[in-house]
């Protein structure tokens, strides 16, 4: 038999354009797999020659999903330029609003994104594998994913001004206090979102033993992890220092400061595709393959300081048996134990009375030719880093995205999991689809991640060893 | 009621069609009638359309030999899909599938090849007005 390449182009259900290649030897056994993000944006260089304050409003721009982590991450590297440090109220509101986009990306990603392979398997037929025909089986269930990503774009166009590419987190802090009534009317929501959260909590924990194949081979393996994580071991998204770990929970590096990242964080290029390979530099690359995102999070903090994720969050650790949880098919659980957390902690943070206080922002003038931001956005550790002139005009800027953190580990996924699952004499939509599903995993954002915008549409094709295709699957 | 969405990002060129059409009817006292602008078409946003007897989409459509023509018709528009952004059908069809709510509904687009900058704004005003008034009528 002559050698084969099976490619899915582009992936599908995940934010942003991606293909996956898939090469198989003369037995028809798969030898190799890949992912290629295939598109190019280059926010790093044209944001060269900017005024700092325009950063904010550019980089949210790098996705539609996720605006206010890059908001977040660009405002913090700008607080470094400034040297200024925002009121509490400011900060908490900064806060709440990530939360809020941690809770309403989750929220897309299980609802909407993974609920299909959950509900009707990874090999029913691919017209019913889909969110449409879950909205006819399970309406209620499609109904709760609206009114929960509802609530978290709420928040945000509460807080933050517009539900995308908010405008309310600036420079110093945040742009206006938290009025008395939009307090109320946040809180009112909490129980029935938290009763959302629960049930799909319930559901998810109820069908998982219907995966373990899948459990097994998504991305189940030995590696690295970092997050953010505060001083006592508590759960952390905004603030901290960071934390890398092995994959028997020995702690590599603690307390690192996030303006030092780059002593800890090398970037890698590879040359089939746009989305860089970030690995630890202590161990060079590839052998520094790091994951980052929900699943490192949970891994690497002791408690999440909240009731009800703490006692989810005991039951996740004890699948590690005290050490990591390495099966990366864990992600979906490991972000819903993160929406119940979200939800916690927002109600904590509009019950603090600093949130509400008067004084929400600090100004201040170019005190520094450098700056980090660094925040956990849903998927993973964001960077923004800063350069300017006394002037305050941007000179660099690096940028690694959540996903580019999990670049390596996503590709040793889908190895895994076409290994697991492919025959090159047999190919099935089911088993192309787990390979696609070891990617939703991960969550993937990689309209950021390439700082490229991307456009979803169905297509798989497979090619021989000539580049010739064979076979073609449409998807829609 | 009537619900008329303009929907596309102002910092795309001529994408910001269906926003500027709704900028022009904010000016006016429309009867029963909601007007909704934003970024992108997102899930949540049926939760606005609940009460709707019709609902009218804005928006520009990617079309490089018709620029600056205008359609009032589906054919164009992308089939089902569901991300962080959506296709006007697929909101039709959470609206009827999972509320039981059937509202009639068009699409207005403009053709446009331009989504770095307006590229002959006497033109693109044009398209404004002309759906501006036929909204009226």
């Amino acid at each position: 038999m002559e050698n084969k390449k099976i490619i899915i182009d582009p992936v599908t259900r995940i934010e942003g354009h991606a293909k996956i290649t898939i090469d198989l030897d003369c037995d028809g056994k798969v030898e190799d797999a890949k992912i290629h993000v295939t598109q190019y944006r280059g926010f790093e260089k044209f944001c060269e020659g900017r005024m700092y304050t325009e950063m904010p409003a550019i980089t949210a721009r790098t996705c539609g999903i996720c605006p206010v982590s890059h908001v977040v991450a660009s405002t913090k590297a700008i607080d470094e330029i400034l040297a200024v440090t925002p009121p509490q109220a400011g900060i908490n509101i900064r806060k709440i609003i990530n939360l809020a986009q941690i809770l309403q990306s989750h929220t897309l990603n299980f609802f909407h994104l993974s609920s299909p392979d959950f509900i009707y398997g990874f090999d029913a037929p691919k017209e019913d594998r889909n969110i449409f025909k879950m909205m006819q089986t399970h309406p209620v269930m499609a109904k709760d994913g609206i009114i929960l990503r509802a609530f978290g774009q709420k928040i945000i166009e509460e807080l933050g001004g517009k539900r995308i590419h908010p405008t309310g987190i600036t420079p110093g802090g945040a742009a206006k206090k938290i009025e008395e009534s939009q307090k109320e009317m946040i809180l009112k929501e909490i129980p029935n979102a938290m009763k959302i959260a629960q049930g799909a909590l319930k559901y998810f924990k109820e069908n998982l033993h219907k995966f373990q194949k899948e459990i097994d081979s998504f991305a189940t393996f030995p590696s690295l992890f970092m997050a953010l994580i505060n001083p006592d071991g508590t759960l952390e998204h905004y603030d901290g220092v960071l934390r890398f770990i092995d994959s028997e929970g020995n702690i590599l590096e603690e307390g690192i400061d996030p303006q030092n990242y780059k002593d800890y964080i090398g970037e890698a290029v590879e040359e089939d595709s746009y989305l860089k390979s970030p690995y630890y530099k202590p161990l060079g690359y590839p052998m520094g393959m790091y994951r980052v995102g929900a699943l490192a999070r949970l891994n690497i903090a002791s408690t999440c300081g909240t009731p009800l994720a703490d006692e989810e969050l005991k039951n996740f650790k004890a699948l590690g048996g005290g050490k990591p949880v390495l099966n990366s098919f864990y992600y979906h659980y490991a972000r819903l134990i993160e929406i119940i957390y979200a939800i916690e902690k927002i109600e904590e943070l509009l019950n603090d009375d600093e949130t509400i206080s008067e004084t929400v922002r600090r100004t201040s003038k170019v005190s520094k030719n450098r700056g980090v931001g660094c925040s956990e956005a849903p998927r993973g550790t964001l960077f923004h880093e800063y350069h300017v002139t006394k002037e305050g005009v941007i000179t660099a800027v690096n940028l690694i995205i959540a996903t580019g953190n999990n670049n390596l580990a996503m590709n040793a996924g889908i190895k895994q999991a076409a290994l697991a699952f492919v025959d090159g004499n047999n190919i099935t939509d089911g088993a192309l689809n787990r390979v696609e599903a070891v990617i939703r995993c991960f969550d993937p954002c990689l309209s950021c991640s390439t700082h490229a915008l991307g456009i979803v549409s169905s297509k798989i094709e497979v090619r021989d060893h000539n580049k010739n295709i064979i076979k073609v699957i449409e998807r829609n | 009621m009537r619900i008329i969405i303009g929907y596309g990002n102002e910092l795309r060129g001529e994408d910001a069609f269906g926003v500027d059409v709704i900028k022009e009817l904010q000016k006016l006292s429309l009867k029963d009638t909601k007007l909704i602008s934003v970024f992108q078409l997102t899930p949540e946003i049926v939760l606005e359309m609940l009460d709707a007897d019709e609902i009218i989409f804005i928006d520009t459509c990617s079309n490089e030999k018709n620029h600056y023509k205008l359609a009032c018709s589906l054919t164009q528009q992308n089939g089902l899909n569901l991300s962080h952004h959506i296709a006007p059908k697929t909101i039709i069809y959470m609206l009827e599938s999972l509320y039981d709510k059937r509202p009639s509904f068009f699409i207005y687009s403009m053709m446009s090849s331009s989504f770095d900058e307006i590229m002959d704004l006497k033109k693109y005003r044009e398209c404004v007005d002309i759906v501006v008034k036929h909204l009226l009528d």
